[in-house]
């Protein structure tokens, strides 16, 4: 095994490590969510799946702004790691868009009597969801590297450029999502024993995304290296 | 500059000239619209919705299908004869060709619109009267921002092996903004909504056409590397 | 008005387990992809 395979699969190794960390803690979360989480007055307790599905919003968005970031850093620098990293963080935003995906209609049906509405975040959302899809189709499309780096570059960049118009065309349609209600500049509307699961939620995500971007960025690198499977 | 310019429009052009020839793709497109928008008219519960809450809509949809059929084409004619590395071997500015392309396609999508609209007009029995220029605007607004977006996914996408399929699935999270806004104006201009109402609408296209337009503009050269 | 707090607690558990599944589940692929890709 060259050193390249070697050190690009303890970075898979680490990346495991951390999830599994990530995992622990996403137990911790459930428990902490169902247990020990008072129920919501109004909502009853359907509104927990808040502490599920609000973290997986924050991570895609999250993984999306570093796919765009990482595009445009790319095609500015040509540096082939930075479309690795891309490439894997994509795969990770797509899976959290996943779990938003679900869960959000999960919530809607009993809160709202309704499983989708096309308000601002759902939209939103759903269209995160396509341009992870769209993204990982391209790549897949594309054989030389150069070619495939370059293109999704520019799809990663006009994508995250696209978040705002998005967000700002379907804000003035309509909304009928729950108003923020954790980042006010004031005190929080939540109650604290709320605010601390849902952080405590945040936490665990955004661990789980780094575990699950090292990882991925591992496989990918050893699969360069010629070492391993093919992870693409 | 000049040299810019003259490259720009004589890539427009041969686009152009090649399309009035054949007329294929324009007359494909223009028969879509109408399809669109005899189905919509039909596919339409009359007693719950109106042909008035309908109709901006069913143009909205007409206008961005097409763009996107409009689209497929622009970069195909150089793949079936090869002829994008002839292109690219020209020592013209990438930028120059994208300039072209884009006045290319702007123009033809513009076309079918403007065939689109009319049949609107007699399918839907809609009143213009004093919203046609809003309309037109509006049209011209939203369609410049696309267009830009697809263009470059056009160039991208003609490479892959599943073009017809890669091009709607990149470009249709981009035909959002352009859409919600167009119908929105549309729907107000129809109701003879105030202007004040509209405005908010008008700058985001606004907005948008510039942000796209121009990282298109930059990040065109890069899809054509070596 | 405040609901019955037990009510509607089958969509919950069914949003809490699709979240397991889904991130556990990638986690499982992952790590199968690195153990494969031993040489």
């Amino acid at each position: 095994m060259t050193t390249e395979s070697l050190a690009a699969r303890r970075t898979a190794v680490q990346g495991l490590g951390v999830i599994g960390l990530g995992l622990a803690g996403l137990a911790a979360v459930y428990v902490l969510a169902l247990d020990h989480t008072p129920v919501e007055r109004f909502q009853g307790l359907p509104q927990k799946i808040f502490y599920v599905h609000v973290p997986a919003a924050w991570c895609a968005l999250l993984a999306f702004s570093l796919v765009g970031i990482a595009s445009a850093l790319y095609l500015w620098l040509r540096d082939p790691r930075l479309d690795l990293f891309a490439e894997s963080t994509a795969e990770a935003g797509l899976v959290f868009s996943v779990v938003m995906l679900t869960t959000g209609p999960l919530w809607g049906k009993p809160v709202w009597g309704t499983w989708w509405t096309w308000d601002a975040r759902l939209t939103l959302t759903l269209m995160l969801f396509f341009l992870f899809l769209g993204y990982r189709a391209l790549r897949g499309a594309l054989q030389d590297p150069s070619e495939r780096a370059r293109f999704s570059a520019v799809v990663g960049l006009l994508g995250m450029v696209l978040v705002p118009f998005v967000h700002l065309s379907v804000y003035l349609f309509r909304t009928l999502h729950p108003q923020p209600i954790v980042l006010k500049p004031s005190s929080p509307s939540l109650p604290w024993e709320m605010l601390r699961t849902l952080l405590l939620s945040v936490g665990v995500y955004t661990v789980l995304l780094f575990g699950f971007v090292m990882t991925r960025y591992g496989l990918g690198r050893l699969d360069r290296a010629g070492g391993g499977d093919d992870a693409r | 500059m000049g040299d810019f310019l003259r490259v720009a429009i004589a890539v427009a052009a041969k686009d152009l000239r090649v399309e009035r020839r054949s007329k294929t793709a324009l007359v494909s497109a223009m028969a879509f619209a109408a399809l669109v928008l005899m189905i919509f008219n039909f596919a339409r519960d009359a007693a719950a919705l109106s042909r008035e809450m309908l109709g901006p809509s069913a143009l909205w949809i007409t206008f961005a299908f097409s763009g996107v059929i409009a689209l497929n084409r622009s970069f195909a004619l150089e793949r079936e004869h090869g002829a994008l590395d002839g292109l690219l071997l020209a020592p013209v500015s990438r930028g120059a060709l994208f300039v072209g392309k884009y006045l290319a396609n702007l123009t033809f999508v513009l076309t079918v619109e403007a065939v689109a609209l009319p049949l609107f007009v007699l399918f839907f029995g809609v009143d213009l009267s004093g919203a046609l220029g809003g309309i037109v605007v509006t049209a011209i607004l939203a369609t410049a921002g696309f267009v830009a977006v697809g263009t470059v996914f056009a160039a991208m996408t003609v490479r892959t092996r599943f073009a017809e399929l890669m091009l709607p699935l990149l470009v249709l999270p981009f035909l959002l903004p352009p859409v919600i806004g167009g119908v929105q104006v549309t729907a107000r201009l129809l109701a003879g909504r105030p202007m004040s109402e509209i405005m908010g609408w008008l700058r985001i296209l606004a907005l948008y056409d510039l942000v796209f337009v121009t990282l298109c503009l930059l990040l065109f050269p890069s899809l054509m590397d070596e | 008005m405040p609901v019955d707090p037990s009510a509607n607690g089958g969509y919950m558990v069914a949003a809490y387990v699709v979240t397991a599944v889904i991130l556990v589940g990638y986690a499982v692929s992952l790590w199968r992809k690195t153990r494969r890709g031993r040489s």
